[in-house]
């Protein structure tokens, strides 16, 4: 599903005249299998974030290659990329990133919005979402008028309303209270079993990464195994 | 992205910031109906000059004033004149060199007389209040007024005095004959008296300040008077009459190319047209550059629009919206605030348009007192609106309203989405 091949990434900081180098991913390569939950875990600043910025096609690496179901996204143009991602796709950030004038409902919408989808279709998927993450009461209220727990569960409808393979989350869990923290976790779980979706999350937590299938550690812009505390 | 959604997208981002959006299209109102209100006054200059125009001559009359060579126009000319493809009638009346005074018992009255092609004025529209066309060459048709102007000898003192007479002739002069003295201007001849019995009386003159006493005879007499008073050349005036204003101007040009002196309302419209047509467009550049001032609040809106939805728009990318749809999205919203704004100025424009027509003619009336009068029947526009201005105004606002959003919407489009998705809530 998703092949990392020998990546590397070096950011260039402060003014041109002197300028530092500092190499953040250096040499990455992973494999994730379909409907798999694999969960990199690492120190703040070891390169989690950009390294599934680069998988996400949001930025471009200095070199090596990332195949998603055998396409490189890295030479795409911006619109392809756009339309990949709309395909393939599903992010969940640890923010939300819900858009604040639209209700749940109209937020989960958005993608099929985008998508071009008719008003017939798209409400009854977006229902049907809604209530598998158990959101159907709220379906009116806006972003603002949610708790963190039910914002995340809006934000993974929304991830998952387009039907994309992969789901890419960046500290899904890392904005809320433990308790919440297991309801989503649980929901993750889930999703994984009964659709088959591939997971890739990115997390510092423990019992976030107790989820996965498979850990990785990222050190010194190096990937390595990780052993598994617990068996799922 | 279906086009119903876009709108509604951009419907619901504009109502998130009602004023600041209103006021901006308050100031793109305010721009296009400026333009629109003063490019309107060319307008409406033109249709009132070209009105004048228009009401003041039969507009397809061509008047042949002579050759570019200098000779005089001959019968042959004349003649060739009719075989022009769409003429309807060439009238040519000849007036005799000499003074003209008719008769009738004790009263008499200068005339305008001249040899005409009966059947030819009766073609080219020559219409009778009374009577009928000539039969004979010993009947004649006369003018409105001719009547009027028969005065005794003691009427016509009262006239020189200052006095005011009414009546002249009394009762009708169909069938009535009267004699016809012709005095040469020039040269030692007698002068000559003619009898002619009046068939027709032409109809009164469109308007009140002309009077008509021309005398028409039939042109078998230009030989006999030239010949019996021994006349210099006299003069001809050559009308040639096109059977629709759509031909005048193709007759005009036939007739040019043959090298007469000619003289059309197509004549004098063109050249009118065209210091109306560089008016017109002077006052739309001016107009244009309050449309400018009105682009940079949209310019301010716009980038304010797309520094604050910074986030949502890397949500937007992130989910997968191409770059293209974002720059539409901004460019509809800054479309939208040009229509509405020119929209409403097309309304407001008309109003002001009608409000100035009405009240301004009156101000100039009553500014002019009692010799305001005297321009009763004419009619003043301040203010034409054609659509033609409408569409041109909606162009170039709503245009400028678009290109004013350009770089704004570019610039939502190159937003990165990973600086975007790290913003603040
Ligand atoms: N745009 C950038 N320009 C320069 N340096 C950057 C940029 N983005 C990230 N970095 C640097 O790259 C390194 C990795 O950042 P990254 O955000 O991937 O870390 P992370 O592992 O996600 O950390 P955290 O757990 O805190 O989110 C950091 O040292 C950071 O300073
Ligand atoms: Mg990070």
């Amino acid at each position: 599903m998703i092949e990392i091949q020998n990546l590397r990434h070096t950011f260039a900081i402060g003014k041109k005249e002197h300028e530092r180098k500092v190499p953040v991913l250096k040499g990455v390569t992973l494999d994730v299998q379909k409907g798999e939950i694999v969960a990199i875990l690492g120190k703040s600043g070891s390169g989690k974030s950009t390294l599934l910025h680069i998988l996400a096609g949001f930025m471009t690496p200095e070199s090596g290659s990332v195949l998603v179901n055998t396409k490189e996204t890295a030479k795409m143009k911006e619109e392809e990329k756009a339309d990949f991602r709309l395909a393939n796709f599903g992010f969940i950030f640890q923010n939300f990133q819900l858009m604040p004038g639209l209700t749940a409902f109209e937020n989960v919408e958005l993608p099929l919005k985008i998508k071009g989808e008719t008003v017939k279709k798209r409400q009854a998927k977006v229902r049907a979402l809604l209530e598998k993450v158990g959101l159907q009461d709220v379906a009116d209220h806006y972003p603002n008028e949610l708790s963190g727990g039910q914002q995340q569960r809006v934000s993974i409808a929304r991830a998952l309303v387009t039907d994309p393979p992969i789901l890419l989350a960046d500290e899904p869990t890392g904005s809320l209270d433990s308790e919440t923290e297991q309801d989503i976790l649980m929901l993750i779980q889930s999703l994984n079993q009964s659709l088959g979706l591939t997971f890739v999350i990115i997390t510092h937590d423990d019992e976030v990464a107790n989820v996965a299938h498979r850990q990785y550690r990222l050190h010194d812009g190096e990937l390595v195994k990780g052993e598994k505390r617990h068996a799922i | 992205m279906q086009f119903k959604d876009q709108l509604d997208f951009i419907k619901q981002h504009m109502k998130r910031n009602k004023l600041r959006v209103a006021t901006t299209i308050l100031a793109a109102m305010m721009g296009c109906a400026f333009l629109i209100i003063l490019a309107s006054v060319g307008f409406g200059m033109q249709q009132t000059v070209t009105d004048q125009v228009l009401d003041n001559q039969i507009v397809t009359e061509i008047e042949v004033a002579g050759r570019e060579d200098g000779d005089s126009i001959t019968d042959q000319e004349v003649e060739a004149m009719h075989q022009i493809a769409h003429v309807k009638a060439v009238t040519d009346r000849t007036s005799p060199n000499a003074d003209a005074v008719a008769k009738i018992g004790d009263r008499s009255g200068f005339v305008a007389a001249a040899t005409v092609d009966m059947e030819q004025e009766q073609k080219a529209g020559l219409k009778l209040s009374e009577g009928k066309m000539p039969s004979s060459a010993n009947e004649v048709i006369i003018g409105y007024h001719f009547a009027q102007n028969l005065l005794t000898e003691e009427e016509r003192k009262k006239v020189d005095d200052g006095e005011e007479v009414s009546g002249g002739f009394a009762g009708s002069l169909i069938g009535q004959t009267f004699q016809l003295e012709l005095t040469p201007y020039e040269g030692e001849t007698e002068a000559g008296v003619w009898e002619f019995t009046v068939a027709g009386i032409k109809e009164e003159p469109g308007k009140d300040w002309i009077s008509d006493n021309t005398l028409l005879i039939d042109d078998s007499w230009a030989p006999v008077f030239q010949e019996e008073l021994a006349l210099e050349e006299s003069g001809r005036q050559v009308l040639v009459y096109a059977d629709d204003l759509q031909n005048v101007a193709d007759i005009t040009q036939t007739l040019k190319d043959k090298g007469y002196y000619v003289y059309s309302v197509t004549e004098e419209l063109g050249s009118m047209n065209m210091f109306f047509t560089a008016l017109k467009a002077g006052l739309i550049v001016v107009g244009t550059v309050a449309v400018l001032i009105a682009s940079i609040g949209i310019f301010n809106t716009m980038t304010m629009a797309v520094t604050e939805r910074t986030r949502e728009i890397g949500v937007m990318k992130a989910i997968g919206a191409k770059p293209k749809l974002i720059q539409k999205l901004f460019l509809m919203e800054s479309a939208a605030i040009g229509i509405i704004g020119t929209v409403l100025a097309v309304l407001v424009s008309y109003g002001v348009s009608i409000l100035a027509n009405w009240l301004v003619p009156k101000i100039i009336m009553s500014s002019l007192g009692e010799d305001g009068e005297g321009m009763g029947d004419v009619s003043i526009l301040i203010s034409v609106i054609p659509w033609q201005l409408v569409v041109i105004s909606a162009i170039i606002s709503i245009g400028v309203a678009m290109i004013s959003g350009w770089r704004p919407a570019r610039k939502a489009t190159q937003i990165d989405v990973i600086q975007a998705l790290r913003q603040e809530l």
